[in-house]
C-alpha cells in the first residue's frame, strides 16, 4: 500500500512539476514544427498520419492534459491569487475533453451533390477493403489501418489471404518471370524520342502483363508483334499479305501458298484459305479477322491476316521486340530493320527509337510501390495509390484505389474495392444549382453557392429551401454542411461538394477556450495587483 | 527582322488608321486624365492607379523615362496608331532568367522589341522545367510581364466605360476597334461623366490615397521622433510626433477601408502596415503607465521598420488593392481574428525590440544590475499582451475556421504555427516560473522567439507555402526571412555570452 501511494506521490510531484511542463510543451513543439514542414512537403494527409494522428503525438497530447491536470491538483484548495491560473487550467482541461469527445464520436466528411440528383451519403476519409463474392451474395468490409508507411495485414478473408497495404504508392514496372515461358509471348521497353520530345513505351504481348500490345502517339501507331512475323515482313510480296498462324506463329505471304487473291463487285479484295477442308474468308483490307458466309467475323479460326497496304498512308512503326518495321514513304516501299548500337532511325520528325529493354522470359506488370508522397502548389502529384496486396490461389493481385478487381475460381466471382467509408444520413440533399460568381472583367472567382433542398422523410415538414455559401453554412440534425468544392460535369453545369461536420465536442471547445482568455487576463490583473500591494 | 514581323502582325491585329500622327497622339493622352475610371483586376480604380501599378509590374520602377506613369501607359497603348514603337524596358530579376536571356548579371531590364521575339523561347523553357523552383516561378511572373504587355499594346489593358444600346457597360479599347483615334477620344471623355452618372465618383478616392503618399509622411514623421526621442531629455516631443505619425497611418488606413470595403489586414502589405501601427499604440499605452522610454523607442522603431518594408520591399509586399478569395469575405471574422492576431504580433514585436536593446545595452556595458532586471520585467509587460492576445487570436480563428470551415482545428500550417509561436512563448513564461530561465537567459529566449513569429507570419507562406490560407502567398521573401534569421542569430552571438558583459546579477 506503502509502495502505492509512494508511486503515486513521484507520479504527482513529476507531472504537477512545472519543469516537466516545459519539457514536454518544448517536445510538442518540435513534434509541430515536424509536422508542419512534413504537411508541406508530403501533403496533409501524410503529415496526419506521420505526426498528428500517430500514437506518439497523441501520448504527448496525454502528457500535457496530465501536466495541466496535476498542476493545477496541486495547487489546490483554491487561493485567490490564483484565480486566473485555476481559470486557465480549468479552461484547458475543459477543451482537451471536447477534443477527446470530437476524436471519439465526431464525423468529418463530405457529400457530393450532382445537379438534381438526391444524395444521402457522406464520404469519410478513412478507407476500407471491400469484398464482394457473388455466389453468397456476402460482402466484408476491412478497415485498412491508419498509417502512413506500408503495412503487413496478414488476414484471411475465405480464399482471399490479405498481405499489405500501401497508403502512398505508385505503379512501378516490374519484371515478372513468365511460368508459360512462351517465346512468342515476348515484351519490350522503348524510348521514342527526337530534339522536343522523349517518351517511354512499353509493349508487350503477354496475356499476363499490363501493357497492350498496341499504343497510339499522337499520329504514330505502335504495333507490337511476335518476332517471328518479321521475316514476312521483309517478304517481297506483290498483294502485301502477310498470313501468320496464331499457336505456331508460323507466317507465310500469300504469293507463297498460291493463295488465290481476288475482288468483290464493289472492289475490295478478298483471300481464299484451306484450312481442315474449308476455305476461309478474308477482307485483308477490311479486318484480320476470316469472315463467315453471312460476313460475321469468325475468330475462332487460328489464321490472322494483315494488308500491308493500309499501314502506308500514315505513320505506322511495326515492333518485333528487337526489329522493326515501317513504310518508307521517300523510298515508296517497307523497311525491316534492326537496331543497330540500340538505337533505329524512324522516317518521322526526326524520330529515333532506342531499345531499352527485351525479354522473352520475362513480361511487364504494373507493381504498386510504397513511395513518400510529393506535395506541389497544394496537390499531391505523387503518391496517389492506394494498394493492397492479396493472394488468390497462390497467385499475387493488387487491389488498387482507382478501380474494381474483380477474380473468379469458376464458381464464384470475387469483386474486391478500396474506397472511402460511407454514412448514410436519413434525409436527403439535392443540389438545384450551383453558381460561382466572378470578380468583375476578370476569371477569379468571387463566391461559390449552392441553391440546395432538403427533404427529411422523418418530419413532414416537406421540401426545405436552402442558400449554402462560403461563410454561411447549414445547419441540420446535428450535423452541419459547407460549401467546399465543386467540378463541373457538362457545359455549364457543376456539381458541388459540401463538407458535412458532427462536432460533440463543439460546446467544450468553446466554453474552454473562453475560460483560457478570460483566465489569461485575470491571472494578469491579479497579478498587477499582488505586485503594487507588496510594492 | 522577328521584330518587325511580330509588329506586323500585331498591326494587322489591330484595326486602325496608320494615318495617325504623333500630335494626335499626344492629345489622345492629354485627354487620358488620371481620374477616368477604369475596370481591370476585377475593380474599378482611377486610370492612374491602373496605368501606375502595370508599369511598376512590367519595369520594376515606378516610372519610365520620368514620365507620368499615365503618359507612359498611353504611349505604350497607342504606339500601334503611330506605328512607331518603344523599346520599353522589362525587368528581369532571377539570375538564370538572365543567363537564358543571354544578360548579364548586373542588367536588370530587357527591351520589350527583344522580348516579345524571346516570348515562346520562354514559354517552352517554363514547360521544361520539371520542378516548380525559384527559377520556374519568375519566368512565369516575367511571362506574363510579356503578356501583360501585349495586352496593353493590343488595348485590351484599357477599359473604358461607354454607351451600348440598352445599357451602359465596360469595354475594352481593343474591343471598341475604333477606326480613328477621334472616337476613341470621344469614349474617353465620356466614360468618366458617364460612369459617375450610374455609380458616383466613390472610386476617386483611391487616386486621392494612391498620390497624397501618406505612409511616406508618416515614416518622415516616425524617424523624426525617433531622433527627437533620443536626443531630447523627456518623452513629449517622441510622444507628440509618435501620435501624429499615428493619426496620418490611421488616415491612410481609412481610406484603405472605404476603397476596398474590409478591414485593411488581408494580404502582407496590409498586416506589416498593421502590426507597425498596433505596435505604437501598444507601447504608448505601456508608456503611459510605465513612464519608460525605451517603450517609445522600440514602438517608434518597429513602426519604422514596418514603414521602410511597405516602402522598399515591393517584391515581397504588393501594395495594389485586389479583390478578395471568397473564403475571407466575412468583414467580422476577418477584422476580428486578424486584428487580434496582428497585434499579439505587434506586442511580441516590442518585446523583441526590447530584447534586443537590452542585449545591445548589455554587450556595451551599459546596465546595472538593477536597471537589468527591470528591463526583464519591461519585457515580461510586453509578452504578456503578446501571449493573451494570441490565444485570443488563435482562438477565434478557431471560432472562424468552425464556423466556415467546419473544424475548429485542421493542423493547417498557419494555424499551426501561430500555435507553435504562442507554445515557445509558454515554454519561456513556465521556464521562467520553474526558475530554469533565469534573466539572461530570458532575454536571449526573448529576442530569439520572435523568430518563430516571423516564421508563423512571414515563414508559412514564404517557405512552407501549402494549405487552405494559401490567400496570402507570393513570392521574393525567402531571402528576406533567412537574412532576418542570420541577423538575429548574429546578434545573439555576438551580444548573448555572459561572458561577454560584466553585470553584477545574482541570478
Amino acid at each position: 500500500m506503502n509502495k502505492i501511494k509512494n508511486l503515486y506521490n513521484l507520479f504527482e510531484a513529476t507531472l504537477s512539476n512545472v519543469k516537466f511542463a516545459v519539457v514536454i510543451i518544448s517536445l510538442f513543439t518540435i513534434a509541430l514544427i515536424y509536422g508542419t514542414f512534413m504537411e508541406s512537403y508530403h501533403g496533409a494527409d501524410y503529415a496526419n498520419r506521420l505526426v498528428y494522428k500517430s500514437w506518439w503525438f497523441i501520448l504527448i497530447e496525454i502528457f500535457i492534459f496530465l501536466s495541466v491536470f496535476m498542476a493545477t491538483v496541486v495547487r489546490l484548495p483554491p487561493k485567490k491569487r490564483l484565480y486566473g491560473f485555476y481559470t486557465i487550467h480549468a479552461g484547458l482541461i475543459i477543451l482537451f475533453i471536447g477534443s477527446f469527445f470530437t476524436y471519439i464520436n465526431g464525423i468529418d466528411g463530405s457529400i457530393q451533390l450532382l445537379p438534381n440528383t438526391p444524395a444521402k451519403k457522406i464520404v469519410i476519409n478513412e478507407d476500407l477493403l471491400k469484398i464482394h463474392f457473388s455466389k453468397t451474395n456476402t460482402e466484408y468490409k476491412l478497415s485498412l489501418p491508419y498509417t502512413h508507411k506500408k503495412i503487413n495485414i496478414d488476414k484471411t478473408i475465405e480464399q482471399i489471404q490479405i498481405e499489405d497495404y500501401i497508403p502512398f504508392g505508385e505503379n512501378q514496372i516490374e519484371w515478372i518471370a513468365d511460368k508459360q515461358n512462351m517465346r512468342q509471348q515476348h515484351s519490350s521497353t522503348y524510348l521514342l524520342f527526337n530534339q522536343n520530345l522523349s517518351q517511354k513505351i512499353t509493349l508487350s504481348l503477354s496475356p499476363d502483363s499490363d501493357f497492350k500490345s498496341m499504343q497510339r502517339m499522337g499520329l504514330l501507331n505502335l504495333h507490337y508483334m511476335p518476332s517471328i512475323l518479321k521475316d514476312c515482313f521483309a517478304k517481297k510480296t506483290q498483294h502485301g499479305f502477310i498470313l501468320w498462324h496464331l499457336g505456331t506463329g508460323e507466317c507465310f505471304t500469300a504469293e507463297e501458298k498460291n493463295l488465290p487473291v481476288d475482288k468483290t463487285e464493289k472492289g475490295t479484295r478478298f483471300l481464299l484459305l484451306k484450312h481442315q477442308g474449308e476455305y476461309l474468308k478474308f477482307f485483308p483490307d477490311v479486318s484480320p479477322v476470316a469472315v463467315n458466309d453471312d460476313l460475321t467475323k469468325n475468330k475462332n479460326t487460328p489464321y490472322r491476316v494483315l494488308s500491308k497496304k493500309i499501314f502506308e498512308e500514315k505513320p505506322n512503326l511495326f515492333l518485333f521486340g528487337e526489329d522493326i518495321a515501317f513504310y518508307d514513304k521517300s523510298k515508296d516501299d517497307w523497311v525491316v530493320t534492326d537496331f543497330k548500337n540500340g538505337l533505329a532511325q524512324l522516317p518521322w520528325m526526326n524520330f529515333q527509337l532506342r531499345l531499352l529493354k527485351h525479354s522473352t522470359t520475362h513480361y511487364p506488370a504494373e507493381v504498386p510501390k510504397a513511395v513518400l508522397p510529393v506535395q506541389e502548389n497544394g496537390n499531391i502529384i505523387k503518391g496517389n495509390l492506394k494498394a493492397v496486396k492479396i493472394k488468390f490461389y497462390n497467385k499475387t493481385y493488387w487491389v488498387r484505389n482507382d478501380g474494381p478487381l474483380e477474380l473468379t475460381d469458376g464458381k464464384n466471382t470475387i469483386r474486391l474495392i478500396i474506397t472511402p467509408k460511407e454514412i448514410e444520413i436519413p434525409y436527403q440533399i439535392t443540389l438545384d444549382r450551383f453558381k460561382m460568381n466572378t470578380n468583375p472583367g476578370t476569371n477569379d472567382p468571387a463566391s461559390y453557392e449552392s441553391f440546395i433542398h432538403l427533404l427529411d422523410g422523418r418530419t413532414n415538414s416537406g421540401l426545405e429551401k436552402h442558400h449554402v455559401f462560403m461563410n454561411n453554412p447549414l445547419k441540420y440534425d446535428d450535423f452541419t454542411f459547407y460549401q467546399s468544392s465543386y467540378f463541373q460535369v457538362g457545359p455549364n453545369q457543376y456539381a458541388s461538394v459540401l463538407s458535412v461536420n458532427y462536432d460533440p465536442g463543439r460546446f467544450f471547445k468553446y466554453l474552454g477556450s473562453l475560460l483560457i482568455v478570460l483566465g489569461s487576463i485575470w491571472h494578469y490583473i491579479l497579478n498587477r495587483k499582488k505586485r503594487k500591494v507588496s510594492a | 527582322m522577328k521584330t518587325t514581323k511580330i509588329l506586323l502582325t500585331l498591326l494587322c491585329l489591330f484595326t486602325l488608321n496608320s494615318q495617325v500622327s504623333q500630335a494626335q497622339v499626344n492629345q489622345t493622352c492629354t485627354l487620358l486624365k488620371d481620374d477616368i475610371p477604369v475596370l481591370a483586376g476585377g475593380r474599378v480604380k482611377p486610370y492612374y492607379v491602373l496605368a501606375k501599378e502595370s508599369i511598376k509590374f512590367l519595369t520594376g520602377k515606378s516610372s519610365y523615362n520620368n514620365e507620368k506613369p499615365g503618359l507612359t501607359f498611353c504611349r505604350l497603348l497607342l504606339q500601334n496608331y503611330t506605328e512607331t514603337s518603344i523599346n520599353f524596358p522589362i525587368l528581369i530579376e532571377h539570375v538564370k532568367t538572365k543567363a537564358f536571356l543571354e544578360l548579364n548579371e548586373d542588367e536588370t531590364t530587357l527591351g520589350s522589341q527583344e522580348l516579345l521575339t524571346k516570348k515562346e523561347l520562354i514559354r517552352s523553357e517554363i514547360i521544361s522545367l520539371k520542378e516548380n523552383n525559384s527559377y520556374k516561378k519568375d519566368l512565369t511572373k516575367l511571362f506574363n510581364r510579356i503578356a501583360t504587355l501585349e495586352k496593353i499594346q493590343t488595348a485590351q489593358a484599357l477599359t473604358v466605360y461607354t454607351k451600348t444600346d440598352s445599357t451602359n457597360e465596360w469595354k475594352s479599347l481593343s474591343e471598341l476597334s475604333f477606326p480613328s483615334l477621334d472616337l476613341v477620344n470621344k469614349a474617353i471623355e465620356e466614360s468618366k461623366s458617364l460612369y459617375t452618372k450610374d455609380h458616383g465618383d466613390d472610386y476617386l478616392l483611391e487616386l486621392t490615397y494612391v498620390k497624397s503618399h501618406i505612409f511616406s509622411y508618416a515614416l518622415l514623421v516616425a524617424l523624426v521622433g525617433i531622433f527627437l526621442t533620443v536626443l531630447m531629455k523627456n518623452n513629449t516631443a517622441g510622444v507628440v510626433a509618435s501620435i501624429l505619425a499615428l493619426a496620418m497611418q490611421t488616415a491612410g488606413m481609412i481610406m484603405r477601408i472605404l476603397i476596398s470595403g474590409r478591414a485593411p489586414i488581408t494580404n502582407m502589405y496590409e498586416t506589416v502596415m498593421f502590426s507597425g501601427f498596433g505596435a505604437l499604440i501598444i507601447a504608448l499605452c505601456i508608456l503611459y503607465f510605465k513612464r519608460d522610454k525605451i517603450f517609445l523607442l522600440a514602438g517608434l522603431g518597429y513602426n519604422i521598420l514596418c514603414l521602410f518594408m511597405m516602402m522598399f520591399a515591393n517584391n515581397m509586399l504588393n501594395s495594389s488593392i485586389s479583390p478578395l478569395v471568397p473564403v475571407l469575405r466575412d468583414n467580422f471574422w476577418l477584422s476580428t481574428h486578424v486584428t487580434t492576431i496582428i497585434l499579439s504580433y505587434a506586442a511580441l514585436a516590442l518585446s523583441w525590440m526590447v530584447a534586443n536593446i537590452t542585449l545591445f545595452k548589455m554587450r556595451l556595458n551599459k546596465l546595472t544590475s538593477k536597471e537589468y532586471r527591470y528591463y526583464q520585467t519591461l519585457i515580461y509587460t510586453c509578452i504578456k499582451v503578446g501571449i493573451v492576445l494570441l490565444a485570443a487570436g488563435i482562438i477565434l480563428g478557431g471560432v472562424w475556421a468552425d464556423y466556415s470551415w467546419g473544424r475548429f482545428w485542421g493542423w493547417d500550417p498557419k494555424e499551426t504555427w501561430s500555435l507553435i509561436v504562442l507554445l515557445f512563448y509558454m515554454v519561456i513564461v513556465h521556464g521562467r516560473y520553474s526558475n530554469w530561465i533565469n534573466t539572461h537567459r530570458f532575454i536571449i529566449l526573448s529576442a530569439a522567439g520572435f523568430m518563430t513569429v516571423m516564421m508563423a507570419w512571414f515563414g508559412v507562406n514564404y517557405i512552407l507555402a501549402s494549405g487552405l490560407h494559401s490567400y496570402g502567398f507570393s513570392e521574393g521573401g525567402a531571402i528576406f526571412l533567412g537574412s532576418f534569421f542570420a541577423v538575429q542569430i548574429a546578434i545573439l552571438l555576438i551580444c548573448g555570452p555572459k561572458s561577454n558583459f560584466k553585470v553584477n546579477n545574482n541570478d
